[in-house]
């Protein structure tokens, strides 16, 4: 049973660094024992995006028990409920979202991603004035942002835009050729997104800026989503081996494919790919082939000591193949909100207006440092910052996680930026 | 340009047989019963989940646990024909139809979120994978897909002797061209649908494992063969089982070429404009029947 006594004593372990924090604001209201206060979250608990789904759900739930352990919020324990979003989409995931307001009128929800849904979420936040925070992960949040920010005053995206991958990237590359690290055989870099947004605009953000990196795009092929035959693509890549392939498509699974059907007849290319190689899937299906991947993530739990405890207890409680590397982005959301809804006075409720733009003023003033590094918001979009690539301040943004399976048999190792690596960049195996 | 033929023919053929495949189990209940199973793709992830367990779990070698997927997905249709099918033919007269297709959505959502309970939502390596390639001129051929390719050819070539050379055959074919009369001379059609509902749903088990080591254990695995395998039942003829092998081959060779010749994303749009363009040709199908209608 975890209590508010235990929390504490383990709070500089466990890196839960809003528990002291949260405890201070609490004050004399020790115990969480007023009227609940209802936490909404519109997650795919079924269909394609499931195994997220329950990651997300897993971090929240994480995050609630912490939070009522430190007097929950000026009193009052969360209460966690989850409307199913099943295959996502515009319809689906605002009414669902509606429901949560509707039928148990949560003050905040606090989202994973969901795709296809034209960031129609925001209306449903704006409408009905709440905190709404989410991991879509897409450059249309700021741009809908920036269309009117009093009527999104609420609405946060709590990591970087995906648009961030490209420049990143690119950096990224120049970096390693400059540090000697590898010598590529040619400029050309061939990108492989999938026929959906996030991927899409990823691959853009790389073709569009390349020239200006020094880079040439030899091939620019999109595939079905999703896409676990790789035959035709991989035959166009033989053609005219780029030094860099860059996939963008996400999907932890697909990716596994394209390494086990990559192996048999390999280039001498780096092969880079972005978030779904950080899931356990990866290289469940990819096992050896995976080895020398490198790839990167906006947002994920970091291999660091300060997320260490919250790692092992994620682990510990949800199995061992569970991702907290997804679990992370909800837990550091609601621990975010749960900050800054006490240090503004309360939650409030739906249709409170004045309370909902003191708890998103207290939202953007507030730099947390969570599991999976600094979240601030950008005021221009209202999207966590990205270190290096937007701010130079590593102390000021969520880190643009550059990291490599280098053994299959252990969880892949940081290599960029800087100041959170924790081994250099190694050869893949079928370049060396 | 050897090594792209060949690229493009293993994908072609890989994907052929596990289309093939997916459609010979859906095209047999279409022509014998009339009956669109829409739970079928729920049935294939059946068949990979369980030589998952049975592998994983229970420690049994590979060969056990694929019959265990057989027998598995042949128990799944036996109940879904005890327990549904058979009230809707009894109730459902001229609307069986509409009204199977609706249950076995059902049927297909209910089995797709008990493995979404029983496994989670991560997916999960089948254990049916084969590494090594062979070398063919330039170009390699992973030893994976050419398994698949045997063992999907001599599970059709096993099936169709199953139909046309036995007694349980006969009794398929018979019932699937006159109900009545089969029922004149004796055919117990009630068993005979039992069994073709069981040998689609073996075949969904086998197909699932097939496609799951070359894709990966989802509860929603079955959905993408399920489609495909959908559109080559339509354009070879529903209920036509030759018709819909050769329809599966070609039509994956030609999304496999118009994948390379004219880009990754084209291949399904192309796929789906020619089933329009032979639907507008031939109605019924390339090899179909004027007219499809449960006996």
């Amino acid at each position: 049973m975890l209590t508010r006594r235990s929390l504490l004593r383990g709070s500089a372990a466990a890196g839960a660094a809003g528990t002291a924090l949260l405890a201070g604001l609490n004050g004399a209201r020790a115990q969480a024992e007023g009227d609940p206060i209802p936490v909404g979250a519109a997650l795919p608990m079924s269909g394609i995006a499931a195994a997220d789904g329950i990651e997300f759900q897993n971090g929240l739930t994480m995050a609630v028990d912490e939070i009522n352990a430190a007097g929950g919020v000026l009193g009052r324990p969360l209460e966690l409920h989850v409307e199913d979003t099943a295959d996502m989409g515009a319809d689906l995931v605002s009414q669902a979202m509606q429901r949560l307001i509707d039928r148990y009128e949560a003050p905040v929800i606090i989202n994973g991603y969901n795709s296809g849904t034209n960031m129609v979420e925001m209306d449903v936040a704006a409408d009905n004035d709440v905190i709404f925070c989410h991991y879509n992960t897409m450059i249309s949040h700021n741009n809908k942002f920036k269309e009117d920010p009093e009527r999104y005053y609420g609405c946060f995206q709590g990591d970087p835009p995906e648009y961030y991958y490209g420049p990143g990237l690119l950096t990224y590359l120049n970096t390693l050729i400059e540090s000697g690290q590898w010598t590529p055989p040619n400029r050309k870099l061939a990108l492989i997104p999938s026929a959906n947004e996030y991927s899409i605009v990823i691959a853009n953000a790389v073709r569009d800026q390349a020239a200006e990196y020094g880079w040439e795009i030899s091939l620019y092929e999109t595939v079905q989503f999703p896409n676990n035959q790789w035959g035709p693509t991989l035959a166009k890549l033989r053609q005219d081996p780029p030094a860099v392939i860059a996939v963008t498509h996400f999907l932890p699974q697909d990716l596994a494919q394209f390494m086990v059907q990559f192996a048999p007849q390999p280039m001498n290319s780096l092969i880079y790919m972005q978030y779904g190689p950080s899931l356990p899937a990866f290289k469940e299906i990819g096992g050896d082939a995976v080895k020398g991947v490198l790839y990167s993530t906006v947002v994920g739990c970091l291999p660091d000591e300060f997320s260490e405890a919250f790692r092992s207890s994620y682990r510990e409680r949800f199995g061992e193949n569970s991702s907290y590397l997804t679990g992370s982005q909800t837990y550091d959301g609601l621990w975010k909100w749960a900050l800054a809804a006490a240090i503004a006075g309360g939650p409030g409720a739906p249709f409170d207006r004045e309370q909902a733009m003191k708890v998103a003023a207290s939202m953007n003033r507030l730099i947390y440092r969570g599991v999976n590094g600094i979240c601030r918001f950008d005021p221009e979009g209202q999207s966590a910052f990205c270190y290096p690539t937007q701010i130079a301040d590593a102390s000021l943004g969520m880190p643009h996680q550059f990291l490599q399976h280098q053994d299959v048999a252990a969880d892949p190792v940081m290599v960029a930026p800087g100041s959170y690596a924790k081994a250099p960049f190694m050869m893949p195996p079928w370049m060396s | 340009m050897l090594d792209i033929l060949t690229a493009v023919l293993v994908t072609g053929l890989t994907n052929g047989a596990l289309y093939a495949l997916a459609t010979v189990g859906l095209s047999l209940i279409w022509g014998s019963m009339g009956m669109l199973n829409m739970a079928h793709g729920a049935m294939l992830a059946l068949g990979g989940y369980i030589t998952f367990t049975v592998v994983e779990t229970l420690g049994l070698p590979l060969p056990v646990a694929m019959l265990a997927a057989v027998a598995a997905g042949a128990l799944a249709g036996m109940l879904l024909y005890l327990g549904i099918v058979r009230s809707l033919l009894k109730s459902g007269g001229p609307g069986f139809e509409t009204s199977v297709m609706i249950a076995t959505v059902g049927i297909a959502i209910a089995l797709q979120n008990a493995l979404l309970l029983v496994y989670g939502g991560q997916p999960l390596r089948q254990p049916f994978a084969i590494s090594g390639a062979v070398g063919v001129g330039a170009g390699v051929v992973p030893l994976l897909n050419i398994v698949i390719v045997a063992v999907a050819v001599a599970v059709m070539v096993a099936v169709s002797v199953l139909i046309s050379r036995t007694r349980m055959g006969r009794a398929i074919r018979a019932t699937a061209q006159n109900r009545d009369a089969a029922l004149l001379m004796g055919v117990p059609v009630g068993r005979v649908y039992l069994q073709v509902l069981a040998l689609s749903g073996g075949l969904a088990g086998i197909c699932g494992v097939l496609v799951s080591s070359i894709t990966q254990l989802t509860p929603g695995l079955g959905a993408d063969p399920m489609l495909k395998a959908f559109i080559m039942c339509v354009v070879a003829g529903l209920g036509n089982l030759p018709g819909a092998i050769a329809a599966a081959f070609g039509l994956a060779i030609i999304e496999a070429a118009v994948q390379f010749g004219a880009g990754a994303r084209w291949g399904f749009p192309v796929l789906l404009l020619l089933v329009i363009a032979i639907l507008i040709w031939r109605p019924a199908g390339l090899f179909g029947r004027a007219q499809i209608r449960r006996m």
